[in-house]
């Protein structure tokens, strides 16, 4: 092999006139091939150039005495950048005769061929590039550039900027027969972005990558075309469309864009088309869908809801307009719901209004579960409207405490033992449903007075359907309300649970009285003056010879257990069972189930066969009212027999010894209406004294922490503090200052100052 | 350019035409090496022997012997400015036995380093011409590299004074 002839190593014209024969070769004829010996010859000449002692550039004396060895190269550079910038202006003038895909196809094949030959010249002038052309970058020559960088700087500057509007507009062509369904090469457009994305040299530091070339020239007037396009189409389709179609074509071009950066565009832009969609696909037509909403709502379609809400997310403030109309939709169906079943308002069964209310709650959290996404600001919108429609409905008006009363009375429908009972294991699911509702009512402390007051009767009265329920339900309250709130029912509970015990060492006693027999079967329960919602008797009454001696019986065990304590004897809560051994026509005796008072009257009966309505009232010694109510109970029951078929002073009653009933227990303990009634009054009469209480008990509790407030500050604080319980009035907490102020737990200082007194 | 099978060995070929036979891996410490077989595909040179033509055979073969010693080391990246071994003298045990040639040897082997991008075998180089003037005096330092002081005593006594901050005391 015979060593090739090199050019003169400081000649610079004899050089560069070879290296320029190589170079033409690779830029233009690389497909060619280019020999191993020719490679290295133009690397050696490269190298050798740069490295002769002789080679005198003009400007080495100025520059050399301070930067010590002087480096050449800067004519080989000069003379590069020349020949590529004459080579550059040939393809311009080349590229003048091809338009649209043509023209894409030239922009990539030249631009693929110039980058290709780049990288080898880059090579080829690695030595100028180690030596020269570190050395002037490290001197902050802004305008000097690797070899390859040199290239891709050439190429923006001369051919870039006089091609890219002509390549952009067949990109957008391209793209453009694409949308309309057209099937294109999708390669073209990648690698102009590609090309696109190669241009964009820092400054700073050409070594990284920019995305400014491809910014400024792709995607800015991409995305001005897309929304072109898009706001065109889809206000001719919104024209000639319904709605729900157009939320359909919406959906499906939203879906093809983002398909389409994957395809064939930069990643990066992902972020601003989408937006660029958004704000021409849904913005522009927002307030069109949304006035479909409600459309949608009234005829419960859910899908093409769901298409709505997500077509909405995407821009920003789109869904609040839904969530408005949402919840008006929603306290509405919870008013008609409510009206459709309150035609009858006073006779109102509790399952039927709670049903209703149920009903329109799961409808809508269904449909915020399947069509929005089970979204937080949905749901509340769903909790504001069953808040309004639980609260304030048809059957509200007649008594602002009769959401709490019916819930209350369903849950007792739900715990009370009876022949229609409900399963444990939907029993349990109807409490928590239940607990839905409860979640809503704002005056939790009605309910609260009301659900004890059914509980003392359920427990008194042990006619609770399960143990397990009861607690489960407590507990329910307990989650949503905390430790106070059931605080008083638990200890119910408790007191029940204590009775049982002391009932049977009261038996065990009883059992060791050698001299004192009973007839009696008794069972006492010692309930918490404090925890029970009860009322001592509001009538008198002398209860018979044979309960009397066993009720002192018991006080005087129950004294020496606990010894200083008051018992107050509930009559009008009392029940027993009598066996009538009188009447004839039948073999088994039957059995009364009566109350303490029907007793003494029925005990009467014992000692004379006849009895006055006079008698009757001294030896029980029971007021007016209710006896008259119990013997009108008796006399209907057929028990008793009235001389001239009345109630009333003067009249003789006598048993019926005829009697006759299907069943040999008899329930003559039917609970009197008046007694009803009145309890319901006496709750709701109770409900405001204690309000003011609680209210009265958080305001000394806040002004004990603080000592001193301003006066506004103080019924702010309060209402957060008892709205859990129920919504409190201003001028209630007004009045309930005033009241602690004359009581001197507060005092009046300047600037409408409270100060709390110890 | 394609290659069905990577080619293992290239061939190099000093000045004077002599070939020598190398894994393609120790030649391609060579950076100059690594471009070409990048740029000309495997085919190129499977057959061919890569003409150096600015290197001798006693060089060469110096050369592609450091280049198998140092064929697993961890290519250095390119132009790291924070390389330790620049602002070092030390030189490891084996490089500095390597470098125990004449003085003519040891410039070849530079400029042969220079040439071929070979940048770990050029830093080498350089420390070791650097350890021959570490703690020299001028007049040391002639006579180690046989240059003739072509200053006059006037001028050496304005460069000494310039450079007193520089001397050890």
């Amino acid at each position: 092999m015979a060593p090739i002839a090199q050019p003169p190593r400081d000649d610079v014209d004899q050089t560069w006139k070879f290296l320029r024969n190589g170079i033409d070769r690779i830029m233009t004829n690389l497909q060619d091939g280019l020999d191993l010996r020719d490679y290295m010859n133009l690397y050696t000449t490269v190298h050798n150039f740069c490295t002769s002692q002789k080679a005198v550039s003009f400007n080495t004396s100025q520059v050399g005495a301070h930067r010590g060895a002087h480096l050449l190269g800067e004519d080989l550079y000069k003379l590069l950048t020349e020949y590529l910038t004459e080579h550059l202006n040939g393809l311009v003038a080349e590229s003048q005769t091809h338009t649209d895909e043509a023209l894409l196809a030239y922009y990539i094949r030249e631009w693929d061929r110039y980058t290709n030959a780049a990288k080898y010249i880059h090579h080829i002038f690695r030595y100028l590039n180690r030596h020269w052309v570190k050395r002037e970058m490290d001197e902050g020559k802004k305008s000097i550039y690797d070899v390859y960088i040199l290239h891709l700087v050439k190429w923006r500057d001369v051919l870039f900027f006089k091609v890219k509007d002509k390549v952009m507009e067949a990109v957008l062509k391209l793209i453009e027969r694409h949308r309309n369904g057209e099937t294109i090469e999708h390669k073209q457009i990648k690698l102009v972005v590609e090309s696109f994305i190669s241009l964009g040299l820092d400054e700073a530091d050409s070594s990284k990558p920019t995305l400014e070339v491809y910014r400024y020239h792709f995607e800015k007037p991409f995305l001005d075309a897309t929304k072109v396009f898009y706001q065109n189409e889809s206000k001719q389709f919104v024209a000639e469309n319904s709605v729900v179609e157009y939320m359909k074509k919406a959906e499906t071009r939203i879906a093809e864009e983002e398909e389409r950066v994957g395809l064939y565009l930069h990643g990066d832009i992902i972020i601003p088309l989408k937006k660029a969609c958004n704000q021409v696909l849904i913005e522009e037509h927002s307030n069109l869908l949304r006035e479909e909403f409600q459309v949608l709502l009234d005829n419960n379609r859910e899908d093409d809801m769901k298409r709505m809400y997500s077509l909405l997310s995407r821009i920003s403030g789109g869904l609040d307009p839904l969530r408005l109309k949402f919840e008006a939709h929603v306290r509405n169906a919870g008013l008609t719901a409510v009206s459709k079943v309150a035609s009858d308002a006073d006779k109102l069964e509790p399952k039927v209004y709670v049903d209703a209310l149920l009903e329109t709650h799961t409808q809508y959290q269904g449909l915020v579960k399947r069509a929005f996404n089970d979204e937080p600001e949905f749901t509340r919108s769903l909790d504001n409207a069953c808040r309004e429609f639980v609260n304030r409905n048809q059957v509200c008006k007649l008594g602002s405490n009769k959401s709490p009363e019916l819930l209350a009375k369903y849950s007792d429908v739900l715990l009370r033992k009876s022949s229609t009972g409900v399963e444990d294991a939907t029993l349990e699911d109807t409490l928590t449903q239940l607990m839905t509702v409860f979640k809503y009512i704002e005056d939790k402390d009605v309910f609260q007075k009301y659900y004890s007051r059914m509980l003392a009767r359920r427990l008194v009265h042990s006619n609770s359907s399960s143990d397990d329920a009861e607690t489960s339900m407590i507990s329910k309250l307990k989650e949503a309300c905390g430790f106070e709130y059931t605080n008083k029912l638990q200890r119910m509970f408790t007191d029940m649970q204590i009775s049982k015990d002391l009932n049977i060492g009261f038996k065990e006693h009883v059992a060791g009285l050698v001299d004192e027999k009973t007839t009696l079967d008794s069972t006492y329960s010692i309930l918490g003056t404090g925890f029970w919602p009860l009322i001592p008797p509001t009538t008198n009454f002398n209860p018979p010879q044979e309960i009397q001696q066993d009720c002192e019986r018991f006080i005087r065990y129950y004294k020496t257990k606990h010894d200083g304590r008051k018992l107050t004897w509930l009559w009008q809560l009392c029940k027993g069972e009598v066996k009538a051994t009188y009447i004839k026509n039948t073999k088994m005796p039957y059995t009364f189930q009566v109350s303490a008072y029907q007793l003494a009257i029925l005990l009467l009966f014992n000692h004379h066969d006849k009895n006055t309505y006079e008698e009757i009232s001294m030896s029980t010694a029971l007021n007016t009212d209710p006896l008259d109510q119990i013997l009108a109970i008796l006399l209907k029951a057929k028990v008793l027999i009235s001389d001239n078929g009345k109630v009333a002073p003067g009249s003789t009653f006598s048993l019926n010894y005829d009697f006759k009933n299907k069943k040999f227990r008899v329930n003559l303990n039917v609970g009197m209406k008046s007694e009803a009634k009145q309890e319901e009054a006496e709750t709701n009469k109770t409900i405001e004294e204690d309000r003011r209480l609680l209210l009265q008990s958080a305001i000394v509790r806040i002004m004990k922490a603080r000592k001193r407030m301003k006066h506004q500050q103080l019924v702010s604080e309060t209402i957060a503090q008892i709205k859990g319980r129920f919504v409190p009035k201003v001028a209630d907490i007004k009045k309930c200052i005033e009241i602690l102020l004359d009581k001197e737990y507060l005092e009046r200082l300047e600037d409408e100052d409270l100060g709390y007194l110890a | 350019m394609t290659t069905e099978k990577p080619v293992e060995k290239v061939i190099l070929a000093s000045n004077e035409g002599t070939k020598i036979t190398v894994d393609r891996e120790v030649a391609c410490r060579s950076v100059l090496i690594k471009n070409l077989i990048d740029d000309l595909g495997d085919e190129a040179v499977a057959n061919d022997a890569i003409p150096l033509m600015n290197v001798n055979s006693a060089v060469l073969n110096k050369v592609v012997e450091w280049c198998e010693h140092h064929r697993n080391d961890v290519a250095q990246s390119g132009d790291d400015e924070n390389d330790n071994r620049k602002k070092t003298t030390d030189i490891d045990e084996w490089d500095q036995k390597f470098m125990q040639v004449d003085q003519e040897m040891l410039f070849e082997i530079i400029l042969a380093a220079n040439y071929m991008d070979i940048k770990a075998l050029l830093d080498v180089g350089c420390k070791t011409v650097a350890n021959m003037i570490k703690g020299k005096s001028p007049e040391e330092i002639r006579k180690t590299f046989n240059i003739t002081n072509d200053f006059t005593p006037e001028e050496e006594e304005q460069i000494r004074r310039e450079n007193e901050w520089a001397e050890d005391r």
